[in-house]
């Protein structure tokens, strides 16, 4: 059995019946145990799921309609909601929360015959990206587990890497699918805010965020793409995308197309062996035809300091709702007063939470908003009108992920003005709305680096299609755990 | 410069107990003094532009009826009530 295969491979062969749904899953599963504990990935594992893929096979065999997943194990990062199961978002506030209802992208993947293997790890409610500030417990990079593997959907790319299942779903506030992406060497996709329902995604800065796969090949995030995205009745910002077929063209290649090469996300700090991989793939993409030239954008310089400015008002008004009353763990009302209660009870918050909590309550405050928050919300206005000039000359944007290798756990814990930085080529996407994309590229010294490429808003088509002749001009080795 | 007292007022605000000010006061200020940054970004005639969304397609304002007693998923109720400690007077 061969658990490295893509997700279209998966479905190719359970449905002409050369593999069985439970005979993949049952190896899943054994693959989880032998390899999670030196990992950390799972939060928790579906243990129904052989029984579920069982079934799917009985409808293969007696020819009834079939999903198009056939059973595919995917993992969901832990603030996705599968009704019935334990969603945590890797915090001891919601270390026994278990969701009542389906987020939307569950409920499309349950239509399709999805098998959710299990739920997991990621930074505390999503902030940070290396996965160091879950409340359970680091994963490990699977390249070399002395070195963080990305976050925040760092269990994503490891359960991918890994080969724990064969797709994962993360979110995406900052790069939080695309950093952990690059450093683990899976495809990560941020696809236009808008195009996939945030409906079950537990809120962190619901502006900018969103729901995106991780998937071995930029194909098989098309593949993920079709089933999830489109209108959400239950999310009013979602868009129309009148069912748009991502897999279809996807090998139309990028010849004649224009790519910028943004100057400011390839500058100062940007780690040697980064630029190398970066100018190899612009070679590379001008072999294939495509026109590449560089693009200044003044605002990126800003972009950080205006993402954390405005996601941690965002977070502050979103994670208030957690007053352990209505939701929370065992903490008794006796002996306190209303207030004192929930403060007390918030204490659980671990500290990058409790931090950026605390940011949540300066920034916007009377007082310091004008030099803060609406100072960033000037930025992300001005970026935009930077970012959407740009794509009147190009079709596309390209810069390296991150424009460092992963790095070892523990190194920039207690520093979190250079984990600021490692954000500093991701955020514009997520503050100006525009679909993006992590393409697993070189290895150097045994570490992944990730290539980025962005394009205009609702262009997530054509996005995949030069992600995917990209991806095309590399033969990358393999987690050898 | 962000003082002790602010991150305890905003603390206070937030509703969030924090053992050890000082080591807050360090790291938010880090934080703070790096958002300075954004003084020089020179966006001050900037506006501030919101992405329009159509209130025209929100759901439907109905009762969804659910199989659960949804209630019975808090840690504290009592009844049809949710439980929690006394407000000061």
């Amino acid at each position: 059995m061969n658990l490295k295969i893509s997700a279209l491979d998966y479905v190719q062969e359970v449905k002409t019946g050369n593999i069985s749904a439970e005979d993949f899953v049952a190896k899943t599963l054994e693959r989880i145990k032998n390899v999670d504990d030196a990992l950390h990935a799972f939060l928790s594992v579906n243990e129904d799921a052989i029984t579920q893929a069982r079934e799917i096979d009985k409808k293969v065999k007696s020819g009834k309609k079939v999903g198009d997943c056939f059973g595919m194990p995917i993992s969901i990062k832990d603030n996705i909601c599968i009704k019935d199961s334990k969603t945590t978002c890797a915090s001891k506030m919601l270390e026994n929360f278990v969701a009542p209802y389906d987020a939307t992208v569950i409920t499309k993947l349950k239509q399709q015959d999805a098998i959710f293997i299990g739920k997991v790890n990621m930074d505390e409610f999503a902030m940070g990206l290396t996965t160091e500030f879950s409340a359970f417990g680091p994963s490990k990079n699977p390249w070399n587990t002395d070195y963080v593997p990305g976050g925040s959907s760092g269990g994503s790319a490891v359960s991918v890497s890994a080969f724990e299942c064969i797709a994962s779903l993360g979110s995406d506030t900052g790069g939080s699918v695309r950093n952990p992406a690059s450093f683990c060497s899976t495809v990560g996709y941020k696809p236009t805010y808008g195009l996939i329902s945030r409906f079950g995604l537990i809120s962190y800065a619901n502006s900018i965020e969103q729901i995106g796969p991780l998937t071995r090949t930029v194909k098989d995030s098309a593949f993920m793409l079709n089933m999830i995205s489109g209108i959400d009745p239950n999310d009013n910002t979602t868009i129309d995308n009148k069912n748009e077929d991502y897999l279809s063209g996807i090998d139309s290649g990028i010849e004649g197309k224009k790519i910028g090469i943004i100057k400011e996300m390839m500058g100062d700090g940007i780690d040697p062996a980064v630029l190398t991989a970066t100018k190899d793939a612009i070679s590379k993409l001008e072999s294939l035809g495509a026109i590449c030239e560089e693009i200044s954008l003044d605002m990126v310089k800003y972009s950080v300091a205006a993402y954390y400015t405005i996601t941690a008002t965002e977070a502050g008004s979103n994670l208030a709702r957690y007053d352990n009353l209505r939701y929370g763990y065992d903490f008794s009302l006796e002996g306190y007063e209303f207030n004192s209660y929930i403060s007390k009870a918030r204490r659980n918050f671990g500290p990058e939470v409790t931090r950026r909590i605390i940011l949540g309550g300066f920034v916007p405050s009377a007082g310091h908003a004008g030099k803060y928050f609406l100072k960033a919300l000037k930025v992300k206005s001005k970026l935009t009108k930077e970012i959407n000039e740009a794509f009147k000359k190009f079709d596309l944007l390209l810069s390296p992920t991150v424009p460092i290798l992963p790095f070892k756990l523990g190194e920039k814990i207690d520093d979190p003005i250079s984990l600021f930085l490692v954000d500093i080529n991701t955020v514009t996407a997520n503050l100006t709305g525009k679909p993006a994309i992590s393409i697993p590229f070189a290895n150097s010294n045994g570490l992944p680096i990730g290539i980025q490429l962005m394009a205009n808003s609702y262009q997530d088509k054509h996005l995949l299609q030069a992600a995917h002749a990209l991806e095309q001009t590399v033969s990358l080795p393999e987690v050898s755990l | 410069m962000v003082t002790e007292e602010e991150i305890e007022q905003v603390s206070k605000l937030m509703r969030i107990d924090i053992d050890d000010h000082k080591e807050f006061v360090e790291k938010v200020h880090s934080m703070i003094d790096y958002f300075d940054i954004l003084d020089s970004a020179g966006v001050e005639s900037e506006e501030i532009s919101m992405p329009e969304i159509s209130i025209l397609n929100l759901r439907k304002d109905e009762y969804i009826p659910f199989d659960d007693k949804l209630i019975e998923k808090l840690n504290h109720y009592k009844g049809t009530y949710v439980r929690a400690p006394k407000m000061s007077s």
